[in-house]
């Protein structure tokens, strides 16, 4: 009903009413008669528009034309936002039929929050692309951000708020649609009664914070935060070293030696996007390239990135930080207490059973230490919540402190502890007890996130009143008696801080799809109902009222004393954000005494680490289905999880792929088919976690296996003892990487700095290509795409932005065991070295636009041609699918529709396709064009201004999102552009150059700066 | 000079040779021929079924995947094509070398070229994703502006040469078939034939002049399908040879595609022959245990061809240096697929050898047994050089296994369905031996008769 | 058509002889036989057949066709650059232009064929149904300059013709 109205507005509103921003406002207006002139007013008030006739004018036509839609417009809410929103660039902008409108916006996971921009066309968001001003990610922007965008048009989301009918035992699971008024008077009814709990994720909204604490106020209610993935000890560490609840704030690009103990920062850890811009930065310059250190007990993604890789099993985690402290101490670089002395003696003999050859630490102390000041050494993430975590956190403070790193390297910012486990289990013991009246769930799913061990079900039944934010009813919510569910962030307003100083407003790019209601707003309404609360709680219609209320007095203050209000919040619309980062330098005074009571413990068997991917996470935004075809950075495995183990692990227990076994973590049991990782510690079992779901839509119910149900009764992730079974079945991984070493072709090039200072083309076989054809003339443009191997991380951005560009179906498991994924661009993950411990080198294979295309001369009907500006067209109305320019591709990169997979999108998710992009029938082929369309808008509006096309002004899909900047795309007859200089550049190769296709992509080839001479070169078989 | 054997035994007068081989067109069908028809019938119906299934629902049913795109319909394609090369070879090559013993058994092979063909050419035209746009691979005036077809592409060629084969190779058997016709309709006793016949034979008398023009468009017929023969499968080669995937970029693949083609081509001729000799007796007369010798060493002279080709690419790919090369070629014996790459070997060069032997040559369950081994090696052939080639490629990344479906299966057996119907319903409706032409060799070999 | 008289004969070798001699005197004489016979052409002075120069002609015009739809399509009917091949690919036509050759050649010569024998025929006259099959026979048309019935019956008796029968029309 609501998306009618959406969709049906573009065909029955004139444009000019289009280009009328406000028409959120009229739209409301008109389904609000009572409070028209109220909210007329009010928005005059509001707006950043000058006032003017024409405007009134068009506000008349626009609601005689809008009255068909109008009357689908839903109506009963007490009070609903009635806001306005601005466009990105400078004027509030036209919205022309067929022209794509970008507004900032922002997301957040809780941690990290990321300036967006939303690309809109005919008022719905149909991508999700990173704003390149935004101090916090600079145009980075990650894969679950970018994939809200199916979250919004997720079918499975419910439309209206619902009531759970119960029977005595709670179990009855009928639900049924409230009215508005009537639930909210009830639920204020029941938060008079007192002993109320909000159980939150933690909320990065300022706005959203105040509310909440106003409203714990007015009914003396109690907030905890709570985040399935928390760095409390991280905040707790630096409590207890540097005296404040800190998270650190670190300056990748700064640092000259990054040492990683299973901080995967390039994937998950705090804030990923800006650490990948960070780290690709400091690499870019090869002579003064940053060296990366990891001690990884998964294969993380910035294992995989490491220069140096070493593996290890959680428990051991502390061992190498002491290690490192033993060798500082050892090599007199720094004098320990005597206190202390005696556990790192201990640790020494730890450090044997490391088995590893201890003079790396030696090398690495070194290293440390001639880089104090401008190192960083890091430790975090689930995989680090172990039992030794606080002595771990501490040891790595304590050496940032004593190398100097603190304040230089490492900034921090103010962070609440948000509540530990123990929390949790105190709020269940007092649920069960009865003694929560209301409990109101925002943003969390413990049902799904804690083991059963912990009884949060059951103590669920017992409080009087469960209300739930949820967008579905998921595991949680299911048990809640009232579901309201919270507007998506590209529906509502909103803020966010990650960044101290920095705060990101959120803006809507459409109207709320279903009858959902703000968080926010409920809490307001009910505190306004119940009269109850400070008065700024109660002042307020709707939260977008108090949000600008909130800027006024708390934000623009902070920022810009004394700027207009009206035109700080127009240029807050504009930009996205307010204020520049005040990340400010700790204290740098951890006592090295307190190391000394961690005391060393041995620890024997296989031990069991739970880790997050990019794509899952916590597994709170799992129903997308881009999400479970996107593989893992590392293991390219689809649609599953597994228990990943060691080669010698499966050899000892024969065990081989596929083969499903049973973990045992002290009586919790769980059962995981098998993957065997190359490069992962003898005596580990890793798993991921933010799988099996079990209420949360078609595409992610019983999608792998929760294995948050093996998390300790303590709250400890990892380093738990693990016995497995092996069970007699199999269960086939769908991973769509054929093969995993390069066969010594020269596929990736690798050389050291070492190599690279001698001859910067280091390890690159050019081969003498010639031809009896002159080959076809470009004189006008000719497009071509470089990739820096160097500064690529696999990170997988590019593939969801693609996929999001270019309406890429996906196909499911089953079809992606058989072959059939349609990904445009992959990343190729190639293993080197040994395959106990393999080195990773990722490429992003895209269509390589070859100029010699060897597609095209195959293909019987011209389906497949070459355009005058050198791009590979492909004309699918053309095609009749004999499939040969797939056989003939020697890069692999075309993909056929074997079935009619656009059949199988389901409304609304029809809405996020791209209308620039046609949507393949069965039985053509596509692939990769460069983001013709792009290219084509920036062609045309050149022509229109009559000017050439500036270099770097068309940026393909793949290339805007990604966080490192390894893409470059851009004119090759242009000799000023990018990428002809890059393609000049002596690391520049084509891939597959001997085949003598002529591609127009260039790889830059990877360096590592691992202190070695020679690498053990991958193209020395190659002829 | 050699005493010729002779061509046709037991005496035969004109009068004889004419019933003989009308018999089977003039007499009610015996239980044998009714059952196998019937089953024959009922593999094409469900073949049929299941190509309408697979039209509604995609290519995908079937275990084409990424990378290797290309599958059974392929493979069987040439397989069919191949088979459809002896028919021609015998009638138009072995005419020009004035092979007489051909006469007997050029009819039926010819139906059987006719009848694969047909068989085959269903392949190309069902393995595309929009199988009903094929008309787009023709080359005709259309109203999209100038929007003509790619004539750099073997499939554009194949597209010629398979239609052109076929016409002209129906042509060759349909005028050869003209004078056995009137025969027929002479013959008919009832209105019907005498209409349907009389229509076939086209009016022909058989006049002197007549056949003097004749004889000499059979002999043109025959001298322009012999290139032409050569030509399909070189042409159908290309799809593989002029692309650049190593294990396809071979240029002995003309030759060696050729060879193959006559290889099958005999092996099926003698697996029908075999059963055409149990079905009709009194063939036996017609086609010799002779001339049944003559094919199988043709058969074992070919295989031997094969496996030259098999060694010499193994050592080209050695020799060239090139690492795709070489690895694509250990991969196909020792790789995933390696064990198709053995069964290949030893159905088309190593059974077929047992022909050195003199008594294997003339016994017909051996040469039955043999020929089918020498068929299944041939499609192993051609999914091996299709599959194995694909399925390991350039970037390690994107290699994978051919995902073979129960569609597969379905699209393999169901076409012997279509062929073995066509040709069962040949064997009943046209004379299986040129009548006309057999009646020039019959005093070949005996005592006065000319040679 | 025209009518005459016809000799029946059993034996192959005995019709070649006999057409021979009674080729000496009527000209026009046609054999009919269930299979070709060796040695009519010259015992009834047959020229031989022209269909061959049919055939070329057809062939050069096949050729040239291919030659012709090749070039002007990919080259100035519609230009377009395909993996940056040339738009005159002329080693990637052969093929195209050589089956097109073969077809025009076939075709050609059998419908030159028909031509020649006036086929295909509606109920064309049967002198005797086996003459498909194990007889032959020798036909004099009364078209011949110097027919005359009872010298061409007799004539067709001594060379031994089984039986002699007036055919009304052939």
């Amino acid at each position: 009903m609501q998306e009618q109205s959406t969709e049906s507005a573009p065909e029955n509103r004139p444009e000019k009413i289009e280009r009328d921003t406000n028409y959120w406002l009229s739209l409301e207006h008109y389904a609000q008669d009572p409070e028209f002139l109220k909210l007329g007013s009010q928005e005059f008030a509001s707006s950043p528009l000058k006032e003017g006739e024409e405007n009134a004018i068009e506000r008349r036509d626009f609601l005689k034309l809008m009255g068909a839609s109008i009357a689908l417009a839903s109506t009963g809410c007490l009070r609903r936002p009635v806001q306005k929103v601005v466009p990105y660039n400078k004027q509030p902008e036209e919205v022309t039929l067929g022209v794509p409108n970008y507004y900032t916006s922002s997301y957040s996971d809780g941690v990290e929050s990321l300036g967006l921009l939303i690309k809109t066309r005919e008022g719905r968001p149909i991508k999700v692309e990173g704003n390149p001003e935004h101090p916090n990610n600079k145009g980075a922007v990650s894969i679950s951000a970018q994939a809200s965008i199916l979250n919004l048009y997720d079918p499975d989301r419910l439309n209206g708020p619902r009531k759970n009918l119960w029977n005595e035992k709670r179990t009855n699971k009928d639900t049924v649609t409230p009215k508005w008024d009537a639930m909210d008077d009830e639920i204020s009814a029941q938060l008079k009664k007192g002993s109320v709990v909000i159980l939150s994720s933690s909320i990065s909204s300022p706005s959203l914070r105040s509310i909440v604490s106003e409203f714990s106020q007015g009914f003396a209610a109690k907030h905890l935060v709570w985040d399935a993935h928390s760095n409390d000890q991280l905040i707790r560490a630096r409590k207890m070293c540097f005296g404040a609840e800190t998270l650190p704030v670190y300056q990748i690009d700064k640092a000259k030696l990054i040492l990683s103990i299973d901080a995967d920062f390039l994937a998950t850890f705090l804030t990923p996007m800006a650490f990948s811009k960070q780290f690709s930065k400091g690499r870019r310059e090869i002579e003064k390239m940053s060296r990366l250190v990891s001690f990884d007990s998964t294969f993380s993604l910035t294992g995989a990135n490491a220069d140096l890789r070493y593996r290890i099993k959680p428990s051991q985690q502390l061992d190498v930080v002491m290690a490192i402290f033993s060798e500082l101490e050892k090599q007199h670089k720094v004098v320990v207490p005597a206190a202390l002395k005696n556990t790192l003696d201990e640790y020494r003999n730890r450090i044997s059973q490391l088995n590893m050859d201890g003079k790396i630490f030696a090398e690495i102390a070194k290293d440390l230490w001639e880089n104090r000041g401008q190192s960083i050494v890091m430790a975090g993430g689930i995989a680090t919540q172990t039992e030794f975590s606080e002595g771990l956190f501490c040891a790595v403070n304590c050496l940032n402190s004593i190398l100097g790193n603190e304040g230089k390297t490492i900034l921090e910012r103010p962070a609440v502890a948000s509540s530990s486990f123990a929390d949790i289990k105190a709020l269940i013991t007092s649920m069960t007890a009865g003694k929560v009246k209301t409990l109101i769930l925002h943003k969390v799913n413990p049902i799904y996130h804690l083991p059963e061990s912990f009884g949060f079900a059951e103590a669920l039944k017992k409080v009087d009143m469960v209300v739930s934010t949820a967008d579905r009813i998921d595991e949680t919510s299911q048990y809640a008696n009232y579901i309201i569910p919270d507007n998506h962030p590209l529906e509502a307003w909103g803020d966010s801080e990650s960044l101290e100083g920095v705060i990101s407003l959120q803006q809507p790019s459409i109207r709320p799809l279903y009858d959902s209601r703000a968080f926010a707003l409920s809490l307001m309404n009910w505190g306004f109902i119940a009269k109850m609360g400070p008065k700024r709680l109660l002042a307020y219609e709707t939260y977008y009222d108090y949000l600008r209320n909130y800027w006024k007095e708390d934000v623009l203050p902070k920022v810009a004393k004394g700027q207009n209000f009206d035109d700080f919040w127009a240029q807050a619309l504009q930009k996205g954000f307010v204020g520049s980062s005040r990340a400010t330098a700790g204290k740098n005074s951890a006592k090295l005494e307190m190391l000394s009571h961690y005391k060393a413990s041995e620890s024997v068997g296989p031990e069991l680490v739970l880790y997050p991917t990019v794509m899952m996470g916590d597994g709170s935004q799992t129903n997308i289905s881009w999400l479970h075809e996107l593989p893992d950075p590392v293991t390219k495995i689809t649609w599953d999880n597994y228990a990943s183990v060691s080669i010698a692990f499966a050899k000892k227990n024969s065990l081989s792929e596929g083969d499903v076994i049973e973990l045992d973590v002290n009586g919790k049991k769980l059962e995981l088919p098998t993957h065997i990782q190359p490069g992962l510690h003898d005596e580990v079992i890793a798993v991921a976690v933010g799988y099996g779901r079990t209420k949360v839509g078609r595409v992610a119910n019983n999608v792998g296996r929760n294995s948050y149900s093996l998390v300790s009764d303590q709250g400890i992730f990892s380093g738990q003892k693990v016995t497995i079974k092996k069970t007699s079945r199999k269960e086939k991984l769908a991973n769509p990487q054929g093969n995993q070493s390069m066969e010594g072709r020269q596929i990736v090039v690798e050389a050291t700095v070492a190599e690279y200072q001698k001859k910067k083309s280091a390890n690159i076989h050019r081969h003498h290509t010639w031809s009896i054809w002159p080959g076809q003339e470009y004189n006008g443009n000719k497009w071509g795409m470089s990739v820096d191997l160097n500064s690529c991380t696999g990170c997988n951005a590019c593939v969801v932005s693609c996929q999001s560009e270019n309406n890429i179906p996906v196909v499911g498991k089953k079809y992606v065991l058989e072959g059939r994924e349609m990904a445009w661009i992959r990343i190729d993950r190639y293993y080197t070295g040994t395959p106990d411990n393999p080195e990773v080198v990722f490429q992003p294979v895209m269509c390589q636009q070859c100029s010699n295309a060897p597609c095209e001369t195959v293909c019987p009907v011209l389906a497949t041609v070459h355009t005058d500006d050198g791009l590979n067209a492909m004309v699918y109305n053309r095609c009749v699918g004999t499939r040969y320019c797939s056989n003939n591709c020697p890069y692999k990169v075309r993909r056929f529709n074997w079935f009619a997979w656009n059949k199988k999108i389901e409304a609304p998710l029809n809405m996020a396709l791209n209308p620039e992009v046609t949507v393949r029938i069965r039985g053509v082929m596509e692939k990769c064009t460069f983001c013709v369309q792009r290219i084509k808008t920036v062609k045309n509006t050149a022509r229109l201004e009559n000017r050439k096309i500036k270099d770097g002004e068309i940026k393909t899909a793949c290339q805007v999102v990604c966080p490192t900047d390894a893409i470059v795309f851009g004119d090759m007859n242009d000799p000023n552009s990018a990428v002809s200089a890059l393609f000049k550049d002596e690391r520049a190769y084509a891939l597959l150059e001997e085949w003598h296709a002529a591609p127009s992509v260039r790889y830059l080839s990877k360096i590592r700066n691992n202190g070695e001479e020679k690498r053990h070169s991958n193209s020395e078989e190659h002829v | 000079m050699i005493k010729r054997k002779q061509l046709v035994l037991g005496n035969k007068t004109l009068v004889d040779i004419t019933n003989d081989i009308c018999e089977p067109v003039e007499s009610i069908p015996k239980k044998g021929w009714i059952t196998l028809f019937l089953g024959a019938k009922t593999l094409m119906i469900f073949y049929f079924g299941i190509i309408g299934y697979i039209l509604a629902n995609g290519i995908g049913l079937l275990g084409v995947n990424h990378p290797i795109a290309w599958g059974t319909m392929i493979v069987t394609f040439v397989f069919w094509i191949g088979i459809g090369h002896a028919g021609t070879l015998i009638s138009a090559i072995l005419f020009l070398f004035r092979q007489k013993w051909r006469t007997s058994v050029a009819r039926t092979a010819e139906a059987m070229t006719v009848f694969a063909v047909m068989t085959a050419g269903l392949f190309p035209l069902l393995h595309t994703g929009r199988p009903w746009l094929d008309f787009w691979l023709f080359p005709y005036p259309n109203q999209r502006g100038p929007l003509w077809v790619n004539f750099r592409s073997p499939l554009l060629w194949d597209v010629f040469a398979v239609s052109t084969y076929a016409t002209v190779s129906i042509v060759f058997w349909y005028i050869g078939m003209v004078p056995d016709f009137a025969t027929l309709k002479d013959r008919a006793k009832n209105k019907i034939r005498k209409i349907v016949y009389g229509a076939l034979s086209l009016g022909w008398r058989g006049t002197a002049r007549n056949w003097s023009h004749y004889e000499m468009v059979y002999l043109l017929l025959a001298g322009l399908s012999t290139p032409l023969v050569l030509s399909v499968h070189t042409i159908v080669s290309f799809d593989f040879a002029v692309s650049n995937l190593p294990g396809w970029h071979t240029t002995i693949f003309p030759p060696y595609f050729v060879a193959g083609a006559i290889f099958s081509g005999f092996a099926m001729v003698i697996t029908l022959m075999t059963c055409v000799r149990i079905g009709f007796p009194k063939f036996k007369d017609y086609i010799t245990i002779d001339h049944m010798e003559v094919m199988n060493k043709i058969i074992m002279t070919t295989g031997l061809m094969v496996g030259y080709a098999y060694t010499s690419e193994f050592f080209i790919a050695w020799y060239s240096g090139n690492v795709y090369e070489r690895y694509v070629f250990v991969n196909r014996a020792l790789g995933t697929y390696g064990w198709c790459y053995w069964a290949m070997v030893s159905c088309n060069v190593l059974l077929p050898q047992i022909f050195w032997f003199k008594k294997a040559r003339r016994s017909l369950t051996t040469m039955f047994i043999i020929s089918i081994f020498v068929n299944i090696g041939m499609w192993f052939e051609r999914f091996v050089i299709t599959v194995t080639s694909l399925h390991h490629d350039f970037l390690p990344s994107s290699w994978g296994n051919y995902a073979w479906s129960f569609f597969d299966g379905c699209i393999l057996f169901g076409s012997f369905g279509m062929f073995l119907t066509l040709f069962l319903g040949y064997l009943r409706v046209f004379p299986a031996i040129s009548i006309a032409e057999i009646k020039t060799v019959m005093h070949v070999g005996k005592d006065g008769g000319h040679s | 058509m025209n009518s005459g008289i016809a000799g029946i004969f059993t034996d192959e070798h005995k019709v070649v002889e006999a057409a021979r001699t009674v080729r000496q005197t009527f000209n026009s004489v046609e054999a009919i036989s269930p299979y070709p016979l060796h040695g009519m052409e010259d015992a009834l002075q047959i020229p031989r057949s022209c269909i061959p120069y049919v055939t070329f002609v057809g062939g050069l015009v096949g050729m040239f066709t291919g030659l012709f739809i090749t070039i002007w399509t990919s080259a100035y009917d519609w230009p377009i650059n395909v993996g940056g091949k040339p738009y005159v690919s002329l080693p990637a036509f052969i093929p195209i232009v050589f089956e097109l050759t073969i077809l025009f050649g076939a075709l050609s010569s059998v419908v030159a064929l028909a031509w020649f024998c006036r086929i295909p025929k509606l109920n064309p006259p049967i002198i005797d149904p086996d003459l498909s099959s194990h007889k032959f026979a020798l036909f004099i048309p009364t078209s011949d300059k110097s027919f005359n019935a009872e010298q061409a019956e007799n004539l067709l008796r001594q060379v031994g013709a089984l039986e002699v029968k007036k055919v009304s029309e052939y």
